[in-house]
């Protein structure tokens, strides 16, 4: 009863997915086919038009065109085959027997019919010679008016490569169908099928568009010319350009990195640690950064600083200021990414048993001695912590150097000029492969040796009362700076409003609503497809970050710290290098979708992935296990327990994965700038164009639009995470 | 509520775990082989890490076994998912479901087997007033005391009427005086059910008080099964004599069988007549002669078989525990009803005597465990 029922399910699916295999294999069939046929007929084409003018000379050329093409066989006839004043001129006899054989006969008078119009027919069937394949062309070789074909070529086309290419797209299929049979029926005769089927799917994701491109990537670096070769990177690694980029790239995260964690500690310090007045209203604004759309902080940089910003220009009467280069650089990277140091910092702080410095104050240490000898030493692995993960995303930053950059140059930057705007790939490839290098080693020190090396002290009680560490003069000091800092943000997102308004900044300050009509009018299709897109990847993403993390916390199963690697690793790798590595996989079959709206909704999902499960993972580590046993117990199966128990207590990190995939497939730059397409445009890329083009009235709207979006959506999420806030304290209680 | 009782059978169940780590395996249960009669209630006993958890969970369906079969009533089980088996399980740390009532918890079985609404509602209420919780059926599990949240663990159990109730350690989380009201709690609803039940314990009193039968199991192998007077006065090993209460040994020889069944033995310069033997011990066999502290007594130096030195005294109103550090280690002697008897005092040295016909000789081990509570 139970196996028949498993039987006829497992047969129902697998004919399912041999008609979508079916359709999705005889479509890159269809499309290799066509590919084919358009080489093979220019290539008769080319063959025809070096015909000798001379009618006498083409018995030779026949000849010769066979010493030419040994692979290929040829016979020509004078005239139209079959119509008057046609006569053999010689050849492969092979070709002529094989025309007039009867079953042949429609075929040919088709062919006649075709060169009579002076257009290539191809022979319907691939005809075999000797067991070799041929595609049979017949061509017309045209008179000098080019109104009549005085010959015919009947032309014999190797095609070996063809046939064994559509054999492999048949064994290719054929293994995959075998391969999820297999997977399926194991899955469905394991004692956890739903489990099984999770695991399978997520397996197939992560190597499909993971693994497959990365490995396409490399691999195109280490090809040259179908063979293996050193080559591409001996070039780059020996061009002072790119060398130069690699060293900019470092200098830039080192600068950022260093400023960004001490901004970062003052402002944690200043709220964790002081009695500092409005400190929700601080944080809220230092958070601002993190969740904006990109460009908009550079543009309104540029507003302010460029050359014909307000303050320089305007102000100062500055003349020869230039904001493009390492310091506007560093400005942009340090106001977009002290906040993550501040996060950090502030989670390091906060853990920190204040108890710990009122021991101290209370042996009679001075607060600067304290400082010094208690916060300074715990609150250090976080120091260390805040400012890898600025560094690391400081190298992987494309969108503000994109636009700020100038002529300083960084890798990230310049890994797209190669792949995108010199149309050399294996050397973007390189590049951004280069850049993976300081990103993942500092992102792995994070990972393994700052969090080993943790000594916060975590006491379950976080203390509600906190002590002064500062004086008053030290606090009004902090107070003042995070002040400034904080303005400067406030004053930063008033000038993109403000850019919004002003006829032509820099020039003609008078006030408009013009540029709101025309970005949006310019900018609507790209603003629709974007949250089509975005909306159509959050569910996703937000569903499978947290099965993923269901399966990589609860189940043991072989190959699980591959697939959990798999699925983190586009958190550590660059955008530019998923981007091009994306071109390179997808732009051809078995997954031809470049220029897809699919290609970004599964770069949104496969980039936004980690952080979900990350949040999956922590939510589920504070669930009892035996509460799922429980439900196990009591009857649910997988998929009861999923529904009914896992998604409700994991609910604040489920609706955060999904909020957060959103806003980041929103505010997305640098994977997507190599896959959007006419058809799919991007939001941000927009603004990067009316930037670029020097119309910041336009990009400032689109900007605007963007951070009035992504607030909506995070207070959104606040709203819905507030009301579930409860569980989280039982959870933890249990 | 009338589940017809089955029997729980187990055969030669052996778990292996891989060691996470480096390629070594753990023996978590090796070829356990026992019967559980319909609505009798069996304890698995044993130190931490002695497997017995790791077999309720096999016959819970949360582990698979290595080798070997589990049959519920006449049905295999052995590979069934915990969903497809009839069994349900109190946890140690209840696994009540914390976004949910009491009343939902209770129901989320019922919901599962798709029950009418109204049927829901009367089994509900109905297993809540057995457990004495019906007043807060619309509470959250996070705002009830410990000793709540176990009875609608347990109720959440009972209510889809298992065949068989597995209990793991339910009761370790609870203080003490919770705990032995709980315990007679348990054992009331359980026989008022008739429901086969499985327990599982480090904590011998609780094993006593509660079981039909108790299972000892050590280093993943069943040590002995038997009631708990059985395992109390006639253990088979040192080990189950140590676990299962305070006892004292005396290192000798086995010399010969009396036609009664008596062991002589030859302890120091004596001969002593022990009252029982473990089977299959054999004249010249080295035994440890068991003795439990309500059959030691303080005698005179001839009547002896060990002396020392008394180091402390507790008064317990009906009886008197005297520990008494000897030659080869400590032991406890307990004097019933004290009052009018001979007390010796701190520091004194005293001579040692057991009642014979108490004394059991058991196999000895290598490594012999003095006195252990």
């Amino acid at each position: 009863m139970f196996t028949k029922k498993k039987i006829i399910m497992i047969s129902v699916v697998c004919l399912i997915f041999a008609i979508g295999e079916y359709w999705i294999f005889s479509t890159i069939q269809n499309t290799f086919e066509k590919n084919t046929l358009k080489e093979t007929k220019a290539l008769v084409k080319g063959i025809t038009s070096f015909a000798p003018s001379n009618d006498e000379a083409l018995s030779d050329w026949i000849i010769e065109l066979s010493d030419i093409y040994p692979d290929n066989r040829f016979f020509a006839i004078k005239g139209v085959p079959g119509e008057e004043g046609s006569e053999l001129i010689g050849g492969d006899e092979a070709l002529l027997d094989l025309w007039q054989l009867p079953e042949y006969a429609e075929a040919a008078s088709y062919a006649t019919e075709s060169v009579s119009y002076l257009e290539i027919y191809k022979w319907p069937k691939i005809v075999h010679f000797k067991g070799v394949p041929y595609m049979l062309m017949v061509a017309p070789i045209p008179d000098a008016e080019n109104s009549e074909a005085r010959a015919t070529l009947l032309a014999a086309i190797n095609s070996t490569g063809y046939v064994s290419f559509s054999r492999l797209v048949d064994a290719l299929a054929l293994i995959a169908f075998v391969l999820f049979g297999v997977g399926f029926g194991i899955a469905t005769f394991s004692r956890d099928p739903i489990s099984g089927y999770a695991i399978v799917v997520l397996a197939a994701i992560v190597l499909a568009f993971v693994a497959y491109p990365l490995l396409e990537a490399v691999r195109l670096t280490l090809i040259k010319d179908g063979k293996f070769s050193f080559n591409v990177w001996k070039t780059i690694l020996s061009n002072r350009q790119y060398l130069q980029a690699l060293w900019g790239s470092i200098q830039l995260g080192i600068v950022t990195a260093t400023i960004s964690t001490f901004i970062g500690f003052v402002y944690a310090f200043a709220v964790a640690r002081t009695s500092m007045k409005g400190k929700k209203l601080v944080t809220t604004l230092a958070t601002m950064p993190v969740i904006s759309p990109p460009f908009s902080l550079t543009l309104s940089i540029i507003l302010l600083f460029g050359k014909n910003g307000i303050v320089t220009k305007q102000w100062l009467g500055l003349q020869n200021i230039n904001i493009y280069g390492l310091w506007g650089l560093a400005l942009a990277q340090t106001i977009s990414m002290f906040p993550i140091a501040f996060m950090t910092m502030q989670g390091v702080l906060e853990a920190i048993d204040s108890t710990l410095e009122d021991a101290s104050l209370d042996l009679n240490a001075s607060r600067w001695y304290t400082f010094r000898h208690v916060t300074l030493p715990l609150a250090a692995p976080g120091l260390l912590s805040s400012w890898l993960l600025v560094f690391t995303n400081s190298l992987a930053d494309f969108a503000n150097p994109l636009l700020l950059s100038g002529s300083y140059r960084v890798l990230s930057v310049e890994s797209y000029i190669e792949a995108i705007g010199m149309n050399r790939l294996n050397n973007g490839a390189a590049l951004s492969l280069l850049l993976l290098l300081p990103t993942l080693t500092a992102f792995l020190a994070q990972r393994r040796w700052v969090n080993r090396k943790s000594f916060v002290v975590v006491t379950g009680k976080p203390s509600t009362r906190l002590s002064d560490l500062a004086s008053s003069g030290v606090r009004k000091a902090l107070t003042g700076f995070v002040i400034l800092v904080s303005a400067f943000i406030v004053g930063l997102y008033g000038t993109i409003v403000a850019g919004c308004f002003v006829k032509n900044w820099g020039i003609d300050y008078s006030f408009t609503l013009a540029n709101i009509g025309e970005a949006l009018t310019r900018g609507k299709q790209s603003l629709v497809s974007t949250i089509t897109l975005a909306g159509i990847a959050t569910p996703i993403a937000g569903i499978l970050a947290m099965v993923a993390a269901f399966i990589l916390v609860r189940k043991n199963f072989p190959g699980k710290r591959i697939l959990e690697s798999l699925i983190m690793a586009p958190f550590a790798i660059p955008g530019t290098l998923i981007g091009i590595s994306f071109i390179l996989a997808f732009n051809k079959p078995p997954l031809l979708l470049v220029g897809t709206g699919a290609i970004l909704v599964i770069n949104y999902v496969v980039r936004e992935l980690p952080v979900g499960v990350e949040g999956g993972i922590a939510a589920l580590r504070q669930i009892d296990p035996s509460i799922e046993e429980a439900a196990a117990d009591l009857g649910a199966d997988q998929a009861t327990i999923f529904r009914t128990i896992i998604l409700p207590l994991i609910r604040p990190a489920f609706i955060s994965s999904m909020s957060y995939t959103f806003v980041r497939s929103m505010t997305a730059v640098s994977a997507i700038i190599f896959l959007i397409s006419a058809k799919w445009y991007h939001i941000t890329i927009q603004i990067y164009n009316f930037s670029e083009n020097l119309r910041f009235g336009l990009a400032s709207v689109l900007a605007t639009t963007l951070i009035i979006i992504v607030l909506a959506v995070f207070g959104l999420m606040r709203l819905l995470v507030r009301q579930s806030e409860y569980l989280e304290k039982t959870i933890t209680t249990q | 509520m009338t589940a017809k009782s089955v029997p729980v059978t187990l055969s030669h169940v052996t778990k292996i775990f891989k060691d996470p780590k480096g390629k070594g395996e753990v023996h978590a249960v090796e070829d356990a082989d026992f019967e559980v009669k319909p609505g009798e209630l069996v304890t698995l006993l044993g130190p931490s890490g002695c497997g017995k958890t790791t077999t309720l969970r096999m016959i819970g369906g949360f582990e698979l076994p290595t080798k070997g079969k589990i049959i519920i009533g006449d049905t295999d089980v052995t590979f069934l998912p915990p969903n497809g088996r009839q069994t349900a399980t109190v946890f140690q740390s209840y696994g009540l479901f914390p976004h949910m009532d009491v009343f939902d918890n209770v129901a989320y079985g019922l919901k599962i087997r798709k029950l009418a609404k109204d049927e829901i509602e009367k089994r509900v209420t109905d297993i809540l007033d057995l457990v004495g919780l019906s007043e807060l059926m619309h509470r959250a599990p996070g705002r009830l005391s410990g000793g709540q949240q176990q009875r609608v663990a347990l109720a959440r159990s009972l209510v889809v009427e298992p065949q068989v109730l597995l209990l793991d350690e339910p009761l370790s989380n609870l203080d003490a005086l919770l705990r032995e009201q709980m315990r007679v709690e348990i054992r009331r609803i359980q026989k008022s059910l008739g429901i086969t039940a499985i327990y599982v314990t480090h904590d011998r009193i609780e094993a006593m008080s509660l079981s039909d039968r108790i299972i000892v199991m050590r280093d993943g192998k069943i040590q002995q099964i038997g009631t708990p007077s059985g395992i109390y006065v006639e253990p088979d090993s040192v080990f189950v004599a140590g676990f299962v209460g305070k006892v004292a040994f005396f290192h000798a020889q086995l010399e010969d069988f009396e036609p009664d069944g008596r062991a002589i033995c030859r302890l120091g310069q004596k001969k002593v007549h022990a009252g029982s033997a473990v089977r299959g011990l054999k004249a010249g066999d080295e035994v440890e002669l068991m003795a439990r502290p309500e059959s030691l007594r303080i005698v005179s130096q001839e009547e002896a078989v060990a002396s020392g030195k008394v180091f402390a005294k507790v008064y317990l109103g009906s009886n008197v525990e005297i520990y008494v550090k000897t030659e080869t280690g400590e032991l406890l002697i307990e004097i019933e009803d004290p009052l009018g008897k001979v007390i010796p005092s701190e520091g004194e040295t005293v001579w040692i005597g057991f009642n014979e016909k108490k004394v059991r000789a058991l196999p000895a081990e290598e490594q012999t465990e003095g006195q252990s509570k």
